[in-house]
């Protein structure tokens, strides 16, 4: 059969030509191939802030923004506090590209340069006296470590983005740098301060900022080299005499992994124990225990007040010293 | 998949959410539907009956209504801690979309995978790490000095 269908095949081909096939698109080929290669030229696509993608009320974004923190916002001022200094030299500069004199190009927007300026102002000093009654037996150097860590860029970039405030601002650039965003969440917390006032500024700062302090150690954003020094220097501060290390405990001495427990003593009494596997090593935790203890910074302290009628602070201070 | 070849995480929320104040994670809602397509019914129910009333007990969410022509309506819910859930909503009663978004707007944004415990805290010991001498017996760190030994031991 398929020997006859050939002879058949055979005989018709010189004399009869095949009508070309109407389905066979021999162009898409090629172009799917050019466009791959332009696309690999190019590399991917810029990413898009969320403000230039479809479907975004900036209006109805920020009144949910608002809602969201459960703040009473000015809105005119939150959305002062969302522009950007570049946003408004770039927006200028293209309505004058389009022609249009300076008087009608002006933009009539601020930028939130001072609102930032305000807000910076208030984190540090509301932080400063609110940390003060929090941990009134920290020393001025522990006290500075604790509020740089607080005011941080990092800190204050990761509370930023996690509350979305990439998503509004209006910025030149995208991805934003870490500044733009810093700026940005400080000026709406000068934004906030403007409209609501200092108590519930504060109120937000201690609901945002100090609960990135969790899970920290003191050590942690206090690098502290000699910590016997340290508490040396502290306890003839408090006239309390000098500690003397002796170990209280020791097992594997021979071994490569030993171990050692070092007890501080000021006047017979025990004031705080530390593993190590050296006895120098348990010598300076033994230290930084005793630290953590003298400046209420202990694993097992009392947790941070959140509620929000926080004023009678005689109360946290019979706490600390007790 | 076993359990350890799976991604898993932590019990965590966003932010500590909770501890200070609690913020809605869900930010922005937004229906994609067609105005004719059968497989857009339920959605257009529930755009009828219920999505302003959705959109009223939560003023923290923005909710975007998007006629289109197509055949699979999807609902994208966005968080805040940025990441983006979309899902489809084909042939779904509003009974079942009404539920699927309330459940979109209690969820935190962050990955749903396995999670390793239902508790976490950062202290997981109360009692300290281990050590040699954990339960030991007290009496094992005292040692005799010769001299003062006889003195404690005579009275």
């Amino acid at each position: 059969m398929s020997l006859l269908l050939l002879g058949l095949r055979s005989a018709a081909g010189p004399g009869l030509r095949c009508p070309p096939v109407r389905g066979k698109k021999r162009w898409l080929w090629p172009h799917l191939k050019a466009q791959a290669r332009k696309a690999k030229m190019e590399g991917p696509p810029k990413p898009v802030p969320r403000l230039r993608q479809p479907n975004f009320d900036y209006h109805a974004e920020i009144v949910a923004f608002s809602k969201r923190l459960n703040e009473t916002f000015s809105i005119q001022l939150l959305k002062t506090a969302f522009v950007n200094h570049s946003y408004l030299e770039r927006e200028e500069s293209r309505r004058q590209e389009l022609g249009l004199d300076s008087e009608t190009a002006a933009l009539n927007l601020e930028d939130n340069q001072k609102l930032a300026d305000k807000g910076s102002e208030f984190t540090v000093s509301y932080l400063t006296s609110t940390l003060q009654q929090g941990f009134p037996n920290l020393p001025a150097a522990g006290m500075r470590a604790l509020l740089d860590y607080l005011t941080s860029q990092q800190v204050l970039c990761h509370v930023a983005q996690n509350l979305s405030i990439e998503d509004l601002t209006l910025s030149l650039e995208f991805p934003m740098s870490l500044d733009t965003v810093q700026k940005t969440f400080l000026a709406i917390i000068g934004a906030l301060l403007e409209s609501s006032g200092p108590e519930r500024t504060g109120r937000f700062l201690q609901d945002f900022l100090i609960p990135q302090m969790i899970g920290k150690d003191l050590f942690d954003f206090w690098s502290v080299t000699d910590p016997m020094s340290l508490l040396v220097e502290q306890l003839s501060q408090r006239k309390i005499p000098l500690p003397e290390p002796r170990i209280t405990r020791q097992s594997g001495v021979g071994t490569v992994l030993p171990l050692y427990f070092v007890g501080l003593y000021c006047d017979k009494k025990l004031i705080a124990e530390g593993p190590g596997e050296t006895v120098f090593a348990a010598e300076e935790e033994a230290a930084r225990v005793a630290l953590r203890k003298m400046f209420g910074f202990a694993e097992n302290r009392r947790p941070w007040d959140y509620s929000p009628y926080r004023q009678d602070s005689s109360d946290r201070k019979a706490i600390h010293a007790s | 998949m076993t359990a350890r070849g799976s991604p898993s995480r932590f019990l965590q929320s966003v932010l500590h959410n909770g501890i200070g104040r609690y913020v809605y994670q869900l930010k922005r809602l937004t229906l994609t539907f067609s105005k004719d397509a059968q497989p857009s019914r339920g959605v257009r129910e529930y755009i009828e009956e219920k999505v302003v009333d959705f959109a009223k007990q939560n003023p923290s969410v923005v909710v975007y209504i998007n006629p289109k022509p197509c055949r699979v309506p999807k609902l994208v819910a966005e968080y805040m801690n940025g990441s983006v859930r979309e899902e489809d909503i084909n042939s779904k009663t509003a009974e079942d979309l009404a539920q699927l978004i309330q459940k979109m707007a209690n969820q935190s944004g962050l990955d749903i995978i396995r999670i390793r415990k239902p508790y976490h805290t950062d202290n997981p010991s109360i009692q300290g790490q281990w050590h040699p001498f954990t339960n030991k017996p007290t009496a094992l760190a005292l040692q005799s000095f010769g001299a003062v030994g006889q003195q404690t031991d005579s009275p």
